[in-house]
C-alpha cells in the first residue's frame, strides 16, 4: 500500500494538470479491472496533459492504465494495483478528414461509431467490425488489435492504421507514420502499438487509410452435418474463384448466442430453455460477398446446395453483429464463461475446433465457437452448466487440456474468464515471437514499468 | 581490414565466402542509389548459424555490419561506410517451404522475388509485393526495406504479407517473431522488424503469405492530353469505389522515353497516361473496367484502350517496369525521388514538379504510383557537370519541401537508408527520433548492425549511444525542423 501516500499528494497535482472537474477519486462501486479498483480516474483533454500525468506516474512509481470506453479493461492479468485509470474519451474529435485522400485523422478518445458515422456520409469506411462500437474508442481498438468476421478479407488494426501519436512515460509526445497510405520513413511505430494493450504508451491520435464502402452485399448461410465436412468446403473455397468479404464458422453451440437476449438473466440462475438437449448436430459457414446482381448470382450458382439461407439488407447486418457480439452476448448470460482467442495457421482451424469439443465437456463446459477461418482467429466459449459452478482450478485445468491439443505454433489467450481463476494460469499463454525481445522492447519504452503492471505478456 | 578477422570470417564461411581484394570489394561499393562507399571485407554466409558466428565475431570486436542482398535498393541501405563487413544473404537463396494448404511460403533471405511467384504459380499463387525490381531484389531486402510495387495498392506492402520471420540479433542469438499463423499472441514484433532496414537484426528465414491467383485480370491505359487531366482522374477513380490493383502514371516525357525503349504501346503525344490494372471475379473487373473506363473519360481523357490479349497486356506493363532504365538511356545520371503526398495533392505537386525543373533547367520525368500517392519524380542531370549536380540537389530538396507541406512522406518505398536520414529531421522531432532509438537499442545496442543509418544520430541521442559521429542534418527549405 506504499502508494496510497503517494496517491493523497498526487491527487492535487493531477487536478492542477487537468482540471478539478476531469479528476475523480474512485469509491467502492467505482469500475475495477478484475477486481483492482483504481485509486483516481483523470481524464486529459490533450496529449500534453497526458504527458503531464505520465511524468507524475512515473517520478512516483504510480501504475497507469490508459483507458477509452472501458469494453476491454477485463482482459489480461489481474494487476495488484491500479492507481490512475487514464480515460481518452475527452481527446475525441475528428482532427482531418478529406474523402478524396481516403484517409482520416482522429483523436484516440473518440468512439468508433462516431467516426463511422462521418465515413459513413461520404460512403467510406474503416472495416473494423469489432464489438461494442459505440463505446469501444478508436485509441482502444488499436491498443487490443481488436477485429470482428471483416478481419477474413480486409485484416485489423495493424494494416489500416498509417500513423500514430502517443505518449511515453518520460512524457514524450511521439509520433510514428503520417498521413499517406505509403510510408516507410523511421520504424513502424503502428504496428509495435497494435495490439499492445496499453502495456508500451498512450496513444492519443491515429490516422487511418479508410475504403469505399460496399454498396451491395448477400450473406449465405451454408450448412454441414460435421466439422470435417465444413472444413472440406472452406479448402474448396479457397481453391475457388470466389472472393468472399468475410468467411466465418459457427460451431453447433453457437447459434443460441447469436441473437438478441432481450431478457437479462441472472447468470447463476439462468437455465435456458434447452441448452444442453443436445440440437441437431449442424456447423455453419457464412460466407458474405459483396456486389452487383450479377456477380451475387455467380455466387448463388456455385455454392449451390449447401446455402442453407440467404440474408440481405437489415437481417444481414444484424446476423453480422450478432457475430460480432458472441462472446458479449455469452458473458451477459453466464458471468462465469471463460473466452479464449486463437490465433492459428489456417489448417490448424479445424483441429482448435476440434479440441475445443473434446477439452470443454470433459470440465464439464459447453463448447460454442465462431470465427474467421480464412485467418485462424477465432473466438472460443466454454459456458459452465448453470447446476455446476467450475472451480477455479477446473479452468485452468481446461485451458491446459485445450492448449495441449493445439498444434505447435498455435496461441490461444484467455481473455476472459472469472477473476479468481486467472491466478492459477498464464492467461496469456505461449506465442511464437520471442518473449524476451518483447520484454527488451517494453523496457525501452518503459522502463519502470507503470503502464498495465501485471496485465499484459510484458 | 584486420587479417585476424578476415582470418575468423574465413573459417567461419570458408575461404571462398569471403572477399577482401579491393578489386572484389569495388563491386559492393554501391547499391542502385547514388551513395558510394568501399567495404572492409564482403563475406556470404550460408546458414543461419554462420550468420551468427559471424554476428557474434563483429560485435565482440565492435565491428560494424551491413547485412545486403542483391544490392537493388535506392538509398544506400546495404553501403557499408568506413571499415565496415558486408554481410551478404545472397547465397542463402532457397525456397524451404511451399505450404499450400496454409497459403504460406517459407523462405531463405536470398531468394529473389519473383522466382517465389514462379514457384507457386503451379498451385495458383503467388506472391503479391511486386517491386521493379522484383527480377533481382530478394526477399530479405525486402523485408528489411518494407518495399512496396504497382500492385500494392490494393495488396499492400511487404509488412502485409509477413506472418514469420527468423532473426540473427547483433550479439548472435536467434530468435523467432511469429509463424505461418496471421497473427500471434503479444507484441507484434514480426511488423515492426519489417522495415528496419538492417538495423535491428540479420533476417534468416521468412515466412510470407501467398495470394491466390485472380480469375481475371484486365489492364487499361488511359491517355491524356494533360498531365492535370491524369492526375485528376487518379482522385476520381479512388472516389468512384473502386480500388484498382494497381493505378501507375507516366507523364508525357516519360513515356517517350519509354517508347524509344521498348515499344510498349504508349502514343508518344500523350502528355501523360494511366495504366489501370483490375483484378479479381471476372464479373467484378468487367463491371469495374466500364465504371474506370467512364470515369477516366469524365475527366477528359482522350481514349481509354484496353489490353486485347496477356501478350498486349504484359507489354503495358514492360513499359512501366523497364521506365528507370529507359531514363539511363537518355541521361548519364537521374536522381530518384520518392515523395508521398495525399492523393488529392496528386495534381498540385505535378505542378509544382513543372515550376521547379523549368526553375532549374533540369528535366524531371515523372513516372508514379499515382493511386497510394507515391511520386517518382526522375531529375536527370550530368554527373560531370557540378553546377548540374548541385542543381539536381537543389531540385530534390524543393520536391521533399512541398511533399511535406501536404503532411506527405519522404519516402513511400525506397527506405531512408543513407541518403534521406539527413531529412528524417524534417518529418520527426527529436522526440520522436529519440524513441526510435531507444526501441533500436534494445536490439542493437552498440549499434553495430548498419551503423549510421535511417535514424539520425542527434546529440540529445548521443549521449545514450555513445560516441557515433553525428550525421550531416540538412536543412530543408521551407520545413520547419
Amino acid at each position: 500500500m506504499s502508494s496510497v501516500m503517494s496517491m493523497a499528494s498526487a491527487d492535487r497535482e493531477l487536478a492542477s494538470i487537468v482540471g478539478e472537474a476531469h479528476v475523480r477519486r474512485s469509491d467502492a462501486d467505482s469500475f475495477h479491472i478484475n477486481g483492482a479498483v483504481p485509486a483516481v480516474t483523470v481524464y486529459p483533454g490533450s496529449p500534453e496533459e497526458v504527458a503531464a500525468v505520465l511524468k507524475l506516474a512515473n517520478a512516483r512509481d504510480l501504475v497507469v492504465a490508459p483507458a477509452g470506453g472501458l469494453t476491454k479493461q477485463q482482459i489480461g492479468g489481474v494487476p495488484e494495483r491500479v492507481d490512475i485509470l487514464l480515460r481518452t474519451t475527452r481527446m475525441n474529435l475528428i482532427e482531418e478528414y478529406d474523402p478524396g485522400d481516403l484517409t482520416i485523422a482522429v483523436q484516440a478518445g473518440m468512439p468508433f461509431a462516431e467516426m463511422r458515422r462521418a465515413l459513413g456520409e461520404h460512403h467510406q469506411w474503416v472495416p473494423c467490425d469489432a464489438a461494442r462500437l459505440e463505446h469501444a474508442t478508436v485509441g482502444g481498438l488499436l491498443a487490443t488489435g481488436a477485429a470482428g468476421p471483416l478481419k477474413s478479407s480486409f485484416g485489423h488494426m495493424r494494416d489500416f492504421c498509417i500513423g500514430v501519436q502517443f505518449v511515453t512515460t518520460d512524457g514524450k509526445v511521439v509520433k510514428g507514420g503520417g498521413r499517406v497510405v505509403k510510408n516507410v520513413a523511421g520504424y513502424d511505430l503502428m504496428k509495435l502499438l497494435t495490439g499492445s494493450y496499453g502495456s508500451l504508451a498512450v496513444i492519443t491520435r491515429i490516422n487511418y487509410k479508410v475504403f469505399p464502402r460496399p454498396r451491395q452485399t448477400r450473406t449465405f448461410v451454408c450448412s454441414f452435418p460435421s466439422l470435417n465436412a465444413a472444413m472440406q468446403f472452406r479448402t474448396q473455397l479457397f481453391q475457388s474463384p470466389l472472393t468472399p468479404m468475410c468467411v466465418e464458422i459457427i460451431s453447433p453451440h453457437a447459434p443460441e448466442y447469436l441473437n438478441d437476449s432481450t431478457t437479462v438473466h441472472d447468470p447463476d440462475d439462468y437455465a435456458p430453455e434447452q441448452p444442453i438437449s443436445l440440437p441437431a448436430i449442424e456447423w455453419l459457414v457464412a460466407l458474405r460477398a459483396v456486389g452487383s446482381d450479377n456477380v451475387l448470382a455467380r455466387y448463388a450458382r456455385e455454392l449451390g446446395a449447401v446455402v442453407a439461407r440467404t440474408l440481405e439488407g437489415a437481417a444481414e447486418d444484424q446476423f453480422w453483429s450478432w457475430i460480432s457480439h458472441f462472446e458479449q452476448n455469452v458473458l451477459s448470460r453466464h458471468r462465469n464463461a471463460m473466452v479464449i482467442y486463437t490465433h492459428l495457421a489456417i489448417q490448424n482451424v479445424g483441429p482448435a475446433l476440434q479440441a475445443l469439443e473434446r477439452a470443454a465437456p470433459d470440465y464439464n463446459l459447453i463448447p460454442a465457437a465462431v470465427g474467421r477461418v480464412a485467418t485462424g482467429n477465432l473466438v472460443l466459449a466454454f459456458i459452465p452448466l448453470s447446476v455446476d459452478p467450475p472451480s477455479a482450478m477446473q479452468y485452468a485445468n481446461c485451458v491446459s487440456a485445450f492448449r495441449g491439443l493445439l498444434p505447435p505454433g498455435s496461441s490461444a489467450e484467455v481473455a476472459y474468464c472469472p477473476k479468481e481463476a486467472k491466478n492459477h494460469f498464464d492467461v496469456w499463454g505461449t506465442t511464437p515471437t520471442d518473449v524476451k525481445m518483447m520484454r527488451a522492447v517494453k523496457k525501452a519504452i518503459d522502463p519502470k514499468n507503470i503502464l498495465n503492471r501485471g496485465r499484459f505478456i510484458v | 581490414m584486420d587479417s585476424s578477422i578476415l582470418r575468423q570470417l574465413k573459417k567461419i564461411a570458408g575461404k571462398e565466402s569471403v572477399l577482401d581484394q579491393p578489386e572484389e570489394l569495388m563491386l559492393y561499393e554501391y547499391d542502385a542509389g547514388v551513395d558510394v562507399h568501399r567495404p572492409g571485407a564482403v563475406v556470404f554466409a550460408q546458414t543461419t548459424q554462420q550468420v551468427s558466428q559471424i554476428m557474434k565475431l563483429a560485435s565482440d570486436r565492435k565491428i560494424p555490419v551491413v547485412p545486403r542482398g542483391a544490392g537493388t535498393g535506392l538509398s544506400g541501405g546495404a553501403i557499408a561506410r568506413r571499415e565496415a563487413i558486408v554481410l551478404s544473404l545472397a547465397k542463402m537463396n532457397k525456397i524451404l517451404e511451399i505450404d499450400v494448404p496454409n497459403q504460406r511460403a517459407v523462405v531463405q533471405p536470398g531468394v529473389v522475388n519473383l522466382e517465389l511467384s514462379n514457384a507457386t504459380a503451379k498451385y495458383g499463387y503467388y506472391y503479391a509485393p511486386d517491386p521493379s525490381s522484383q527480377k533481382a531484389c530478394t526477399i530479405g531486402g525486402n523485408v528489411a526495406e518494407n518495399s512496396g510495387g504497382p500492385h500494392t495498392l490494393a495488396l499492400g506492402v511487404t509488412v502485409n504479407h509477413v506472418t514469420g520471420l527468423e532473426i540473427v540479433l547483433p550479439d548472435g542469438r536467434v530468435v523467432e517473431f511469429g509463424g505461418k499463423a496471421q497473427d500471434a499472441t503479444g507484441l507484434d514484433l514480426t511488423g515492426f522488424f519489417v522495415g528496419s532496414e538492417g538495423t535491428m537484426g540479420v533476417v534468416t528465414r521468412i515466412t510470407v503469405k501467398l495470394t491466390k491467383l485472380p480469375e481475371h485480370v484486365t489492364t487499361l491505359l488511359g491517355i491524356y492530353n494533360t498531365v492535370e487531366d491524369a492526375a485528376n482522374t487518379v482522385v476520381a477513380i479512388t472516389q468512384s469505389g473502386v480500388t484498382p490493383a494497381a493505378l501507375e502514371m507516366l507523364d508525357g516525357w516519360m513515356v517517350r522515353c519509354v517508347e524509344a525503349n521498348v515499344h510498349a504501346g504508349y502514343p508518344e503525344d500523350a502528355a501523360a497516361v494511366l495504366l489501370i490494372e483490375l483484378e479479381g471475379m471476372r464479373e467484378v473487373v468487367e463491371e469495374q473496367a466500364k465504371a474506370v473506363s467512364e470515369v477516366c473519360l469524365q475527366q477528359k481523357a482522350r481514349e481509354v484502350r484496353h489490353a486485347k490479349d496477356e501478350k498486349q497486356r504484359q507489354l503495358l506493363w514492360l513499359g512501366r517496369k523497364t521506365a528507370f532504365g529507359a531514363v539511363g538511356r537518355v541521361s548519364p545520371s537521374y536522381y530518384t525521388q520518392d515523395g508521398v503526398i495525399p492523393r488529392t495533392k496528386v495534381p498540385y505537386t505535378l505542378a509544382e514538379i513543372e515550376r521547379i525543373s523549368k526553375k532549374y533547367g533540369l528535366i524531371i520525368g515523372n513516372v508514379f504510383h499515382a493511386g497510394d500517392g507515391n511520386l517518382h519524380p526522375l531529375i536527370l542531370f550530368n554527373n560531370r557537370d557540378p553546377e548540374q549536380v548541385e542543381k539536381s540537389h537543389a531540385a530534390a530538396k524543393e520536391i521533399m519541401a512541398c511533399c511535406l507541406k501536404f503532411g506527405g512522406s519522404i519516402t513511400g518505398e525506397h527506405g531512408v537508408g543513407m541518403e534521406k536520414m539527413g531529412l528524417m529531421t524534417a518529418m520527426f522531432t527529436e522526440d520522436d527520433l529519440e524513441v526510435m532509438i531507444r526501441l533500436r537499442n534494445a536490439f542493437n545496442p552498440e549499434s553495430i548492425l548498419n551503423p549510421q543509418k535511417m535514424i539520425p544520430e542527434l546529440h540529445f541521442c548521443r549521449e545514450i549511444t555513445g560516441p557515433l559521429p553525428k550525421a550531416k542534418v540538412e536543412p530543408v527549405a521551407g520545413v520547419p525542423v
